[in-house]
C-alpha cells in the first residue's frame, strides 16, 4: 500500500505558530482557565503573592531585598508562561489542522431529492428531482445527488450509483477513490468531491455533525476530555501539591520556632517558602500534563487516525489482543484461484462451467478470481452464461457470511459452491454421499494451506476449486514484536480450521479463529474480555459491525461501511488493517511520557532540597551551610530559575513523546526508571550549579 | 447509602461487637494473665517475684535492680535519673537529655570531677558507662572498665590490696548470655555485698581479663554483636514461611495444629455474638464493625482507668488518673499506638493492665490485621462484593495472638520478667541516701505485677505500651540480653510473616516476600547507620576525655540512656525495630540518642509505618505505596497501571493518595501547632533543634501510631494528651477506613491475566522501584523539619558548635 502523505506535510508547521503560542500563553492566565490546572494555579498564585510582595518591597518594607524578590517573582511568572506556552503549542498544531479542514466545511449548495423521490437502478435524477438546498438545511436521512465536480454536503451512504471520488482533503491520498451503492464501499464524507459519474446519498448525519465536524473540534480539543489514566495522574499530582503546601506552610512555623531555640536568624520569608513550594510542586509534570496529550491526539492524526475520544487512544496503549482480519492484513490481498480438481469421475468442462456460472454473482475477490481462472485456462466465457440467461430466468444466491454459500438456481438447476463444511453439509442434504477422494481433496488443498471450495450441481460434487492466500512479507517480525509488548495477535477468517492453521502458523500470529461469523466474533471478543483482557479489532464490514462496537478499541476502514464507521471508536483514513499496530505504539508512548515526566518531576525535588534548605535557614543555623554541597552563590533563584527552564526544555518531549520500542515491561521500566529517575536525581544538580555559576557571572549576588 | 439504612447497619453490628468485646476480654484479660501467672508462680518461683536477694536469711534486695551508691567505700553504679532520688524503683526514668544538651555536658563534668575527686590519683580513662545515666535510672549493671576503674579507689579505701579488689571484681563478672548476647558486665549491688563479705570471705585470685584483640576497637561492633545480628535475621528467614502459612490457615477457618483448642472457641463466640461465619461484608459495614467495637473498647478503658482506685487488684494503691489522660490512654490503646503518657508503677492499677491495656494489646492488633485481610480479599476476588466478616477475621486473628504470647510470656518469665498479683516489695538499700530534703532514705519498693503476660502480647501485637514507665529498659520488663533479644524478635515476627501470607492469599508466596525483601532493604541501611552513629559516640564527651570506645570490656559509644547489659547494639537495633515496625516499646531512651540516630527513628516512623509496621496496618500500609509505584510505573512502561490484575484507576488513586496524605498532614500540622502555643513549647525539656524533635517526634509517633517518645518531652498535659490523641485516631482509623474503602473499590474489579506485557510485582525491578517511591514520598515530606530537628543538630555536635 502506498504511503500516503501526512496531513503535515500540506500544513508545515509555521513559525506563526509558535508566535500565536506566545499570545495563547499569556491568555491562559485567567484564574478560572488556571484553576482546571490545580498544580500551575498553585504556581500562578504564588507568583501573584511575590509580585505583592515586591511591591511591598519597593516601599521599603520587604522581608528580602526587593531585587531579590522582584527576581523570584518573574521567574515563577515565566513558570506559569512555560507551561502555558507548551500547552498553546499543542493545541496550536491542532489548530492549524483543523483550519485548513474548516475550509472545506464551508457551506455548500445541496441538491436534495423531493420527498417520495423513487430511487431506479441505474436512473440518474433529472432536473425535476431535486431542489438546491443549503447543505447546512439537510438532515439525517434526508437523500441528495451528487454529480461529478459537486462537493459531498454532509456525511452519507451511497444508495445508487458509482463514481470516483476525491478524498484527499481528509485522508491525504490523491488518487480517487469508487464509491458505490451496497457492499463496503458505499460510506462518503462531507467535504469530499465528485469526479465523476453521479451518486444518489442518504445522509447519515446532520449539518453540523458530520465526520469533518467531529474532526475538526476533535483536532482544535473543544471536546477534549480528560482519560481516567490522566484524571488519577492529575489527583495524584494534586495530592503531591498538597503535601508541599503544608510542608512550606508548616515550615513558617517550624522556622520561627528555630529561630527562637537557635537565638539568631530571621523565620523563613514567604518569598522564600513560595519559592520552595513551587520548585518542590510537581510544575515539570504538572505543567506539561496536557500538552501531552494534546500531542498524542495529535500523532494519531498525522498518521491519519481519527478517534472519537482520547479514552481509546489510552486503551490501545492496554490492548492485550488483537484480532486481525487475515484478509488483507495478514495475507497480501484476496485469495486466488488457482486450480480446479475433478472428483468423483465428473468432466472437467463441466467443472469448470459450473464453477463459473457460481461464481457469477458472486461479487467476492474470490468469486471474480474463479472466472478470471476458468476464463484463462478453460476458454469459458460470460457468453455461455448469457446463452443461459436468456433461456430460463436465473435466480442468484449471493454469498452471505451466514450460510457461507453462494450459487444459482436455473430451471431445475441448482449450482453451488462453499467452504468444504458447509458443503459436505448441503451434499448431504441432498441424499447423497460425501465421497473419501472429495475430503481427500479437500484435506491436500487445506493442508497445504490453500482454501477449498467445493462446487455442486443439484447436491452433487463435482470438483474443488483451490484457492490460495499469500502471507505478507515482514508481518512475521511484527507478530514477534507485538508478542514482546505482550499483546497477543488473533487471525479471524472465515476459512476453515486447517487452512486457517497453516497461514497462522505461516504468519507467526498466537492464535486464529476459523470459519468466523459475526456472531462467533462477538463471542470471542466477549470471551477475552471477561478474561479481563483488553481487545482491539479492526473490520471494515457491515458484518464486522457488532464485534468492533464490542472490542476496546475498534479500528474501522474509512473505506469501510457507515455501520462499521458508526461501531468503531476510531477511523483510520488510509484504511491500512496494520495501523492498529501504531495507534497500540501511540496509546503507550502518551502513557510512557506522563508516567516518565511524573517520575522526573518527583525525583528532582531531591535536589531541590538540598539547594534550598541550607539557603533558607543558614541565618538561623550556620551548620546547615554543611548541606550546601553544590556551593551555590544564589541557591534559590537558581533553583526556580532551574525549575522554570526545565519546562521550556521538555516541550519537546511532550510534544513527541518518549521514544517507544516494542520491548517487555520489565525493561522498558528499566530504561525509564534510569533515564528519568536516577537521572531527575542528577540533572538538577547540574542544572542549578550551572545556573549559579552563570548567575555569578551576570554579577548577580 | 442513606442515613437510615446506615443507622441500621450500626445498629446491627452493636451486638455483636459488646458480646465479642466482653469475651475477649475475659478471655485475653482475665483468663490469660491468670493463666501465665499460676504457670510461672509454679515453674519459676523466683523469677517471677522479681529475683530477690536473700542474704543471711533477709531479704536485701533485686539483681536486676540496682541501688543508689554514693559511698566511696562501694563500687558505684550508673548515674540515675530518677526522682527524687537516684535508684527510685517507684519511678523509673531516664535523664531525656538530649546529646546537644548543655545540661548533659555539664553533668558529665560534674560526674567525672566527682570520680576525680574520691580518687585523684586515677588517671585512667572514665568508662562512659559510669558517667552516663541508665535507660531505667535501675541498671544494676556496669561495665568491666568501669568496675575496674574503681578498683583503686575501694581498694584505698578499705585497705585492700588492688589485686584482691581486682580478682573480686573478676570472679563477679556475668559473662555475654549464651555467650553472645549483650555485655559482659558486673552487677553492682552483687558486687558490693560480694565486697561487703570480703572481711570474711578469703578471694580467690584471678587474673583480670584482657581486651580480647580478635577485633580493632574502632571497628565497634564486636563478633558476638556480628553474631546476633546474623541470628536476628536467621529467625527471620526460619519462621516466615511456616508461621505465614499457618496464619493463612486460621484466617481462611482451614484444619491447623491448634484448631482443636481455637475452633470450638471460635463457634462458641460466634454463636453467643449471634454471627454467621459465612456472613460477608461488604466494606461498608466492614469499617462500621470495626468502628463500633473500636469505640467500646475507648469507652470501656476510659471508665476501667478512671474507676480503677475504686476497684480491685490495686496492690499498690493507685489513684485514677486525670481524664485527659484517660482519654489518651484508652485512644492510644485502642489505636494500637500505645503511647505512654501514663507511668505503669504509678498510674495504672493491675486490673487495668490486665482487663484495659493487655486485651486492647489483642484486640488492637487483631483489628489491624482484619483491615488487611480485608484489603487482600479486594485484591484477590474477582467481580465480589464483599471483604469478609469482621467478626469472624478479629476472633481468628486473636486465635493467632494468644498461643504465641503465651510462649512468649512464658520465656520472659524464665528470664525474669516478674508475673505476679503480688503488690510492691521493699528492700532495704545496702547504702542508704539522703534525698533533696535531707531525708535518710533506707529503703527501695520494687515494683511488681503481672508483667510478663502484658509484655508478651505487648511486642508480639506491635504495641508498645509498657508495663512500667522506662517500658522494655526497666530491668522487671526486661531483664536479660536474651529476653532483649526475644522481645525484638517479637515484634517483626508477625509483620514480618504476614508478608508471606498475604503473598499466598493473592496467589504466590513470592509477591509478599518481595515486599518484605523491600522493607528490609530499606530497614537494613537504616540499621546500620544508627548502630554506627551509636557506636560513634558522643563527639561533646570525647572532649572531655571520656572513653567512648567499644571493647570487650566496655559497651562505649553513646550509653546515655542505654542499659549495660544491652551494650549499643542491641539497645540500636531495639530502636529501629521498634520504630520501623510501629511498636514504640523502648529498652533505651530515645531522646538521648545521637541526632542520626533520632534521625532514623523519626525517618522510620515517618515513612509511613509501612517498613514492617504495625500487625496488618504495616502491610496495608506499604500495599498503597505500591499502588502508588504500580501507577507511575504502569505509566512509564505505556499501559493502565494494575497490581495484582487489577486495574488503578482514579478512583483508586484518589484513596490511596488521601491515605498518605493523612498521617503527613496530621504530623506537620500539628507539630507547627505545638511549635507556636505556648502549652506545645513549654513542655519541651531539651534546648535548640533538639527541642524541636521532640515535638516533631510527638506527632509522628501519635499519628502513625507507634507510641514511642521522646521521653523528655511532658506529654501528660491536656494539651498534649488531646492533640496526640487526636492524632492517633485519625491516623489509625482515617486511614484503616480509607484502606476498606480502597479494598471495597478494588474488590468488584475483573483480575486482568498476566502476561508479557504486565509488570512483574515481584521482581528486583518492582522491588527497587518500591523502596524508590516509599523512601522519596517520605523524604520529600518530612526533610525540612528533619533538617530543622537532627540534621542541624548533629551538624552543630559534629562541629562542636
Amino acid at each position: 500500500m502506498p504511503h500516503p502523505p501526512k496531513i503535515q506535510s500540506r500544513h508545515p508547521i509555521l513559525p506563526a505558530i509558535y508566535q500565536r503560542a506566545l499570545i495563547d500563553a499569556v491568555g491562559k492566565l485567567d484564574p478560572r482557565l488556571m484553576i482546571k490546572n490545580p498544580v500551575m494555579f498553585v504556581v500562578e498564585a504564588g507568583s501573584a503573592l511575590t509580585t505583592l510582595l515586591w511591591f511591598q518591597a519597593l516601599t521599603g518594607n520587604g522581608e528580602d531585598p526587593a531585587g531579590f524578590i522582584g527576581a523570584i517573582s518573574a521567574w515563577l511568572w515565566f513558570t506559569v508562561l512555560f507551561a502555558n506556552y507548551a500547552e498553546a503549542l499543542a493545541e496550536g498544531r491542532g489548530k492549524a489542522q483543523a483550519e485548513s479542514l474548516r475550509k472545506m466545511r464551508q457551506d455548500t449548495m445541496a441538491k436534495k431529492l423531493y420527498l417520495g423521490y423513487e430511487i431506479e437502478k441505474g436512473r440518474e435524477p433529472s432536473l425535476s428531482d431535486y431542489l438546491e438546498v443549503s447543505s447546512s438545511t439537510l438532515h439525517k436521512t434526508d437523500l441528495f445527488y451528487v454529480k461529478a465536480g459537486d462537493t459531498i454536503p454532509v456525511d452519507g451512504e451511497v444508495v445508487e450509483g458509482i463514481a470516483s471520488v476525491n478524498e484527499s482533503a481528509i485522508t491525504g491520498e490523491s488518487a480517487p477513490v469508487i464509491r458505490e451503492s451496497g457492499g463496503d464501499r458505499s460510506a462518503v464524507t462531507g467535504g469530499t468531491v465528485i469526479l465523476s459519474d453521479w451518486l444518489i446519498i442518504r445522509a447519515s448525519a446532520n449539518a453540523g455533525e458530520g465526520f469533518l465536524d467531529h474532526m475538526i473540534s476533535l483536532i482544535e480539543g473543544a471536546k477534549r476530555q480528560k482519560t481516567p489514566n490522566e484524571v488519577a495522574l492529575n489527583i495524584l499530582l494534586i495530592g503531591l501539591t498538597a503535601i508541599f503546601l503544608v510542608v512550606c506552610v508548616t515550615l513558617w512555623a517550624f522556622s520561627s520556632y528555630s529561630v527562637k531555640a537557635a537565638g539568631s536568624g530571621m523565620p523563613i520569608s514567604v518569598t522564600v517558602l513560595v519559592a520552595l513550594l513551587v520548585c518542590l510542586a510537581p510544575t515539570t509534570i504538572g505543567g506539561l500534563l496536557s500538552a501531552i496529550g494534546i500531542a498524542g491526539m495529535d500523532r494519531l492524526i498525522r498518521r491519519n487516525v481519527i478517534t472519537t475520544s482520547g479514552r481509546a487512544i489510552e486503551a490501545a496503549g492496554d490492548v492485550d489482543v488483537l484480532l486481525l482480519d487475515k484478509t488483507g492484513t495478514i495475507t497480501l490481498g484476496n485469495r486466488q484461484a488457482v486450480d480446479l480438481i475433478l472428483v468423483d469421475g465428473m468432466k472437467m468442462l463441466d467443472l469448470a462451467e459450473t464453477a463459473q456460472l457460481a461464481s457469477l454473482a458472486d461479487e467476492t475477490p474470490e468469486g471474480r478470481s474463479i472466472v478470471v481462472l476458468v476464463k484463462e485456462k478453460y476458454g469459458l466465457r460470460g457468453r455461455t452464461v448469457r446463452a443461459t440467461e436468456s433461456g430460463t430466468g436465473m435466480q442468484f444466491v449471493p454469498f452471505s457470511s451466514q450460510t457461507r454459500i453462494s450459487g444459482v438456481d436455473f430451471g431445475d438447476v441448482h449450482i453451488r459452491k462453499g467452504a468444504a463444511d458447509v458443503m459436505f453439509k448441503h451434499i448431504e442434504m441432498n441424499g447423497n454421499h460425501v465421497s473419501d477422494a472429495l475430503r481427500k481433496v479437500v484435506d491436500t488443498i487445506s493442508l497445504a494451506g490453500g482454501t477449498p471450495l467445493v462446487v455442486t450441481k443439484n447436491g452433487m460434487a463435482l470438483g474443488v476449486v483451490h484457492l490460495k492466500d499469500i502471507v505478507k512479507g515482514g508481518i512475521r517480525e511484527r507478530f514477534s514484536q507485538l508478542r514482546k509488548m505482550g499483546i497477543k495477535t488473533v487471525m479471524i477468517t472465515g476459512d476453515n480450521r486447517l487452512t486457517a492453521a497453516t497461514i497462522a502458523a505461516e504468519a507467526g500470529v498466537d492464535g486464529f479463529l476459523a470459519e468466523a461469523t459475526p456472531e462467533s466474533k462477538l463471542n470471542l471478543i466477549r470471551d477475552y474480555q471477561t478474561g479481563g483482557r483488553m481487545v482491539a479489532m479492526t473490520g471494515d464490514g457491515t458484518n464486522d459491525a457488532p464485534a468492533l462496537a464490542q472490542a476496546d478499541v475498534a479500528v474501522a476502514m474509512n473505506t469501510g461501511t457507515q455501520p462499521a464507521r458508526e461501531a468503531a471508536n476510531m477511523i483510520d483514513l488510509d484504511s491500512n488493517p496494520t495501523k492498529l499496530i501504531e495507534i497500540v505504539e501511540i496509546g503507550k508512548q502518551l502513557l510512557m511520557t506522563r508516567g516518565a515526566l511524573t517520575t522526573f518531576s518527583i525525583a528532582n525535588d531531591l535536589a531541590k532540597y538540598f539547594v534550598i534548605i541550607p539557603a533558607a535557614f543558614i541565618t538561623t543555623y550556620p551548620a546547615l551551610s554543611a548541606l550546601n554541597i553544590l556551593g551555590l552563590h544564589n541557591a534559590i533563584l537558581s533553583a526556580v530559575i532551574f525549575n522554570a527552564l526545565i519546562i521550556v526544555a521538555l516541550i519537546p518531549l511532550a510534544l513527541h513523546g518518549v521514544t517507544y520500542r516494542p520491548m517487555t515491561a520489565e525493561v522498558a521500566l528499566r530504561n525509564n526508571i534510569v533515564i528519568y529517575g536516577i537521572g531527575g536525581i542528577v540533572a538538577p544538580f547540574i542544572g542549578i550549579k550551572v545556573i549559579d555559576m552563570v548567575l555569578v557571572i551576570m554579577g548577580v549576588g | 447509602m442513606d442515613s437510615g439504612h446506615a443507622l441500621s447497619i450500626i445498629r446491627k453490628q452493636v451486638k455483636p461487637a459488646v458480646v465479642i468485646f466482653f469475651l475477649l476480654t475475659l478471655i485475653t484479660g482475665i483468663f490469660y494473665p491468670l493463666l501465665i501467672t499460676g504457670i510461672a508462680q509454679v515453674v519459676f518461683p523466683v523469677q517471677s517475684n522479681g529475683n530477690l536477694i536473700v542474704h543471711d536469711g533477709t531479704v536485701v534486695g533485686s539483681a536486676l535492680i540496682g541501688q543508689p551508691f554514693v559511698s566511696p567505700g562501694y563500687f558505684w553504679g550508673r548515674p540515675s535519673a530518677t526522682s527524687p532520688v537516684p535508684y527510685n524503683a517507684g519511678h523509673s526514668s531516664g535523664s531525656n537529655l538530649g546529646p546537644s544538651n548543655p545540661a548533659l555536658t555539664s553533668a558529665m563534668n560534674a560526674r567525672v570531677e566527682a570520680l576525680h575527686a574520691a580518687d585523684p590519683a586515677n588517671t585512667l580513662p572514665i568508662p562512659v558507662d559510669l558517667v552516663t545515666a541508665s535507660a531505667s535510672g535501675l541498671d544494676p549493671d556496669i561495665s568491666i572498665a568501669a568496675a575496674y576503674y574503681q578498683v583503686h579507689r575501694i581498694a584505698r579505701e578499705r585497705n585492700l590490696s588492688e589485686d584482691d579488689v581486682q580478682a573480686l571484681v573478676s570472679s563477679n563478672i556475668q559473662s555475654r548470655q549464651f555467650g553472645i548476647f549483650g555485655e559482659p558486665r558486673v552487677n553492682v549491688l552483687m558486687l558490693n555485698l560480694a565486697l561487703d563479705d570480703m572481711s570474711t570471705t578469703p578471694v580467690v585470685p584471678s587474673l583480670p581479663i584482657q581486651p580480647e584483640s580478635t577485633l580493632p576497637p574502632e571497628s565497634g561492633l564486636r563478633i558476638p554483636d556480628w553474631i546476633v545480628l546474623v541470628l536476628f535475621i536467621g529467625v527471620f528467614v526460619v519462621t516466615v514461611v511456616p508461621l505465614g502459612r499457618f496464619m493463612v490457615k486460621v484466617i481462611k477457618g482451614e484444619p491447623h495444629l491448634l484448631s482443636p483448642f481455637s475452633k470450638p472457641l471460635e463457634h462458641r463466640l460466634l454463636a453467643w455474638s449471634q454471627v454467621h461465619a459465612d456472613d460477608e461484608m461488604d466494606w461498608k459495614t466492614f469499617t462500621i464493625a470495626m468502628i463500633v467495637f473500636s469505640l467500646i473498647g475507648i469507652i470501656f478503658l476510659f471508665t476501667l482507668q478512671l474507676a480503677q482506685s475504686a476497684l480491685p487488684l490495686n496492690p499498690a494503691g493507685v489513684g485514677s488518673p486525670s481524664w485527659d489522660l484517660a482519654l489518651n490512654t484508652a485512644v492510644s490503646f485502642v489505636t494500637n499506638t500505645n503511647w505512654q503518657a501514663y507511668a505503669g508503677e504509678t498510674g495504672v492499677s493491675y486490673l487495668t493492665q490486665m482487663m484495659g491495656l493487655c486485651v486492647q494489646n489483642f484486640t488492637s492488633a487483631a483489628t489491624g490485621m482484619t483491615v488487611l485481610v480485608g484489603l487482600t480479599y479486594g485484591l484477590s476476588r474477582r467481580s465480589s462484593s464483599t471483604i469478609g466478616n469482621f467478626w469472624v477475621l478479629l476472633i481468628r486473628s486473636v486465635m493467632i495472638l494468644l498461643p504465641i504470647s503465651i510462649i512468649l510470656a512464658l520465656i520472659l518469665v524464665s528470664q525474669g520478667t516478674v508475673q505476679t498479683l503480688q503488690g510492691p516489695v521493699t528492700v532495704p538499700l545496702l547504702d542508704p541516701v539522703w534525698d533533696a530534703s535531707g531525708a535518710l532514705i533506707t529503703t527501695q519498693t520494687l515494683p511488681l505485677g503481672p508483667a510478663a503476660s502484658q509484655i508478651a502480647i505487648k511486642q508480639l501485637g506491635v504495641n508498645g505500651g509498657g508495663f512500667f514507665a522506662t517500658n522494655s529498659a526497666h530491668p522487671f520488663e526486661n531483664p536479660t540480653p536474651f529476653s532483649n533479644f526475644i522481645e525484638i524478635i517479637a515484634i517483626l515476627l508477625i509483620p514480618a510473616a504476614l508478608c508471606y501470607s498475604f503473598g499466598r492469599m493473592v496467589g504466590a508466596g513470592r509477591k509478599g516476600v518481595s515486599i518484605l525483601i523491600a522493607m528490609t532493604l530499606i530497614f537494613m541501611p537504616l540499621l546500620g547507620f544508627a548502630i554506627w552513629a551509636e557506636l560513634g559516640g558522643n563527639p561533646a564527651f570525647d572532649r572531655i576525655g571520656i572513653d567512648q570506645v567499644t571493647t570487650d570490656l566496655q559497651p562505649g559509644g553513646n550509653m546515655e540512656g542505654k542499659e549495660v547489659r544491652f551494650g549499643i547494639m542491641s539497645s540500636a537495633l531495639f530502636s529501629v525495630v521498634t520504630t520501623s515496625a510501629s511498636c514504640g516499646a523502648v529498652n533505651s531512651m530515645h531522646d538521648s540518642f545521637t541526632p542520626l540516630g533520632g534521625f532514623v527513628q523519626l525517618l522510620m516512623m515517618q515513612l509511613g509505618e509501612v517498613v514492617y509496621g504495625g500487625i496488618g496496618s504495616g502491610l496495608y500500609g506499604m500495599l498503597v505505596f505500591v499502588i502508588i509505584a504500580m501507577f507511575i510505573a504502569g505509566l512509564m512502561v505505556g499501559r493502565t497501571p494494575e497490581y495484582l490484575g487489577k486495574k488503578i484507576e482514579p478512583r483508586e488513586i484518589t484513596i490511596a493518595t488521601i491515605i498518605i496524605l493523612v498521617p503527613i498532614f496530621l504530623i506537620l500540622i500539628s507539630t507547627a501547632v505545638a511549635v507556636l502555643v505556648d502549652p506545645g513549647k513549654t513542655a519541651v525539656l531539651n534546648p535548640g533543634p533538639h527541642g524541636f524533635s521532640e515535638i516533631l517526634y510527638a506527632f509522628t509517633s501519635a499519628s502513625q501510631n507507634n507510641g514511642s517518645a521522646f521521653g523528655g518531652l511532658s506529654a501528660n498535659t491536656v494539651f498534649y494528651n488531646l492533640t496526640t490523641a487526636v492524632c492517633m485516631f485519625t491516623g489509625r482509623f482515617g486511614t484503616a477506613t480509607l484502606t476498606l474503602a480502597l479494598a471495597g473499590s478494588l474488590v468488584v474489579k475483573k483480575i486482568v491475566p498476566a502476561g508479557e506485557g504486565t509488570l512483574s510485582d515481584h521482581r528486583p525491578l518492582f522491588i527497587i522501584w518500591l523502596v524508590f517511591v516509599v523512601i522519596i514520598i517520605g523524604a520529600l515530606s518530612f526533610l525540612p523539619a528533619l533538617a530543622l530537628g537532627p540534621i542541624v543538630e548533629q551538624l552543630m555536635l559534629g562541629g562542636g558548635v
